[in-house]
């Protein structure tokens, strides 16, 4: 007996020095983003080994001040803001009724399994075989530069998020609500408005989190479709090696601003990931 | 199951949608491969000119080959080491909640951000790896001046990213599979190892072949991070492929070749996923 608990004892210890391991390693790089951002640049290079703050140099806010108070950096972020907003808008509009459409009617022609895969398939197209056709489109309608541009594709690529995920959560909605609903003369616009949607609510948050966090993190199409007054952050991020050489301290302070939002959203819904990610072919 | 006209309204407009802005320019994309396009230029039609390249360009060859690699490489190890450790965290352990909330902040991270910390964690003189490394062994890696080390800079941080993901996923598999089957198992008291292969694994394979498939779906994709660690360099060690259609496309121009380049990547990404399409029909019943 008293083998057999020694060892599971030190199973135990080394199952938590794993974890720990994992977890360094997991966290490490955005430890060394936000400590490098704090650092006062004359000590980016310096101050050696894990860096930690207080106890081998003196964090500062100097770094942050400064990024912020440069406009370009603030039009990047209000860019990148808006961008987010009215993609996702869109793409919930659409969406959303689609994937209760999916869920709760039964189309013939083409069958409803067919369809979910058909706006499943726009998230396996490469966005690099696109990107030049939208980019001479744009070029036409005059939309370089512009945020409209790159809502109107962002709104494209994250739809199918919108469509799958919320078809899955009203399919698990309890269908004689709404049937109750309209023996009492309920129209099914209304039961699709007042009952099934706020029901589907929390999944709603979390593909709009999804959503605003895909079009925030999008490069491609930002980076070929701006180049000036429309440059959304990961842009305008991609930028600063040029302009300012290897100045670390604003690439990190600037990195952090950039994944900050997303990592938020991330811990905000992280019950929804699994089911989020992987459109619902796993429930988490 | 209604059947109501109603439901064209809730479903047409994403249908129009997706017609304008996916299948509209695939189709003027494919018009593009058959032309000889350059800014400022009149188009000129070459037939099939443009594919005939494909042949005899050795930088493309060079490119579609790194990218296959990557991708094998990639996601075979994000899904074994996020199976490893989402066994590890399929136990009784203090705290397990708070670990895993900890362990999925990579995955939303800005790739194009973490590239740039990449370049902050890698860099070659003084960098915190570096600087590890000289203290313990006395010796650095040249991480981003040499193409071995900068491909390893890019897998570790693709690994670090989206080992997460898989780790994520396969853990609710695991957690989904009833209790029951372990107890009786354990009553046979078969090895670990053995519960392993001829329980869980085959339990929680369907979770794998999804985890599986969308990472290989996302990793042909693969862009930002090299964009902003190596810029494909040195030289063009690590100019993956979207990398090389972009710059055929958006740095020289050459929209007709371009096309060609992104239908071609569609036609291996498509041969891919279609080796799961049974799986995935599964799913969506």
């Amino acid at each position: 007996m008293g083998v057999v608990r020694r060892r599971s004892k030190v199973a135990l210890v080394f199952r938590y020095v794993l974890v720990g391991i994992i977890l360094f390693w997991a966290l490490f790089m955005i430890y060394w983003g936000v400590v490098t951002s704090l650092k006062p640049p004359a000590e980016t290079f310096t101050v050696t080994g894990l860096s930690v703050p207080f106890v081998q140099f003196r964090p500062t806010l100097e770094n942050w001040r400064t990024e912020l108070s440069v406009r370009e950096s603030r039009m990047a972020l209000l860019n990148s803001v808006i961008v987010a907003i009215f993609a996702t808008l869109i793409a919930m509009a659409l969406g959303v009724p689609a994937g209760y459409a999916l869920a709760r009617f039964k189309f013939r022609r083409i069958r409803n399994r067919d369809l979910t895969i058909w706006y499943l398939s726009q998230r396996v197209l490469p966005p690099v075989v696109v990107v030049i056709p939208f980019f001479l489109i744009m070029r036409t309608l005059r939309l370089l530069d512009t945020r409209l541009a790159l809502i109107l594709v962002n709104a494209t690529f994250t739809l199918p998020f919108a469509v799958v995920i919320t078809r899955q959560a009203f399919q698990e909605l309890p269908v004689e609500l709404e049937e109750a609903a309209a023996v009492d003369g309920c129209s099914e616009f209304t039961a699709f408005w007042k009952i099934a949607l706020p029901l589907a609510a929390p999944t709603i948050v979390a593909v709009v989190a999804i959503c605003v966090a895909f079009t925030w993190n999008e490069f491609l199409f930002a980076l070929s479709l701006t180049s000036l007054r429309a440059k959304t952050f990961p842009v305008y991020l991609a930028g600063a090696e040029d302009t300012r050489g290897v100045q670390f301290w604003f690439m990190a302070t600037r990195a952090i601003l950039a994944l900050g939002l997303p990592v938020v959203l991330a811990v905000a819904i992280q019950k929804y990931i699994v089911r989020g990610l992987t459109f619902g072919a796993v429930k988490g | 199951m209604r059947r109501k006209r109603i439901k064209y309204f809730f479903l047409f407009p994403s249908i129009f949608w997706v017609l304008a802005f996916t299948i509209f320019p695939l189709v003027y994309s494919l018009s593009l491969t058959f032309f000889r396009v350059r800014l400022g230029k009149p188009a000129r039609f070459v037939g099939l000119a443009n594919f005939a390249r494909i042949l005899s360009d050795y930088k493309m060859w060079h490119s579609l080959r790194i990218t296959l690699v990557y991708v094998a490489v990639t996601v075979t190890l994000q899904v074994i080491l996020g199976l490893l450790i989402a066994l590890l965290f399929h136990q009784e352990m203090r705290g397990k909640s708070l670990f895993r909330a900890l362990l999925i902040l990579p995955i939303f991270c800005t790739p194009v951000a973490v590239g740039y910390l990449g370049l902050t964690v890698f860099y070659e003189e003084g960098g915190p790896i570096n600087s590890i490394l000289m203290s313990l062994f006395g010796t650095k890696i040249p991480w981003l001046s040499n193409p071995f080390w900068a491909w390893m800079a890019i897998l570790l941080l693709d690994i670090w990213q989206w080992t997460p993901f898989c780790f994520l996923v396969i853990l609710a598999g695991l957690q989904s599979l009833p209790e029951e089957i372990y107890d009786a198992a354990y009553l046979d008291s078969s090895s670990e190892w053995e519960i392993f292969r001829k329980i869980t694994f085959p339990m929680v394979q369907p979770v794998i072949v999804i985890v599986l498939l969308l990472r290989l779906i996302e990793s042909f994709k693969i862009f930002d991070v090299v964009y902003s660690l190596t810029g494909g360099g040195p030289g063009t060690s690590t100019e993956v492929y979207s990398l090389f259609t972009y710059r055929t496309g958006l740095k020289f121009f050459d929209f007709g070749y371009a096309s060609v380049l992104g239908y071609l990547l569609l036609a291996m990404v498509s041969v891919a996923v279609n080796i799961f399409f049974r799986r995935i029909r599964e799913v969506y019943g």
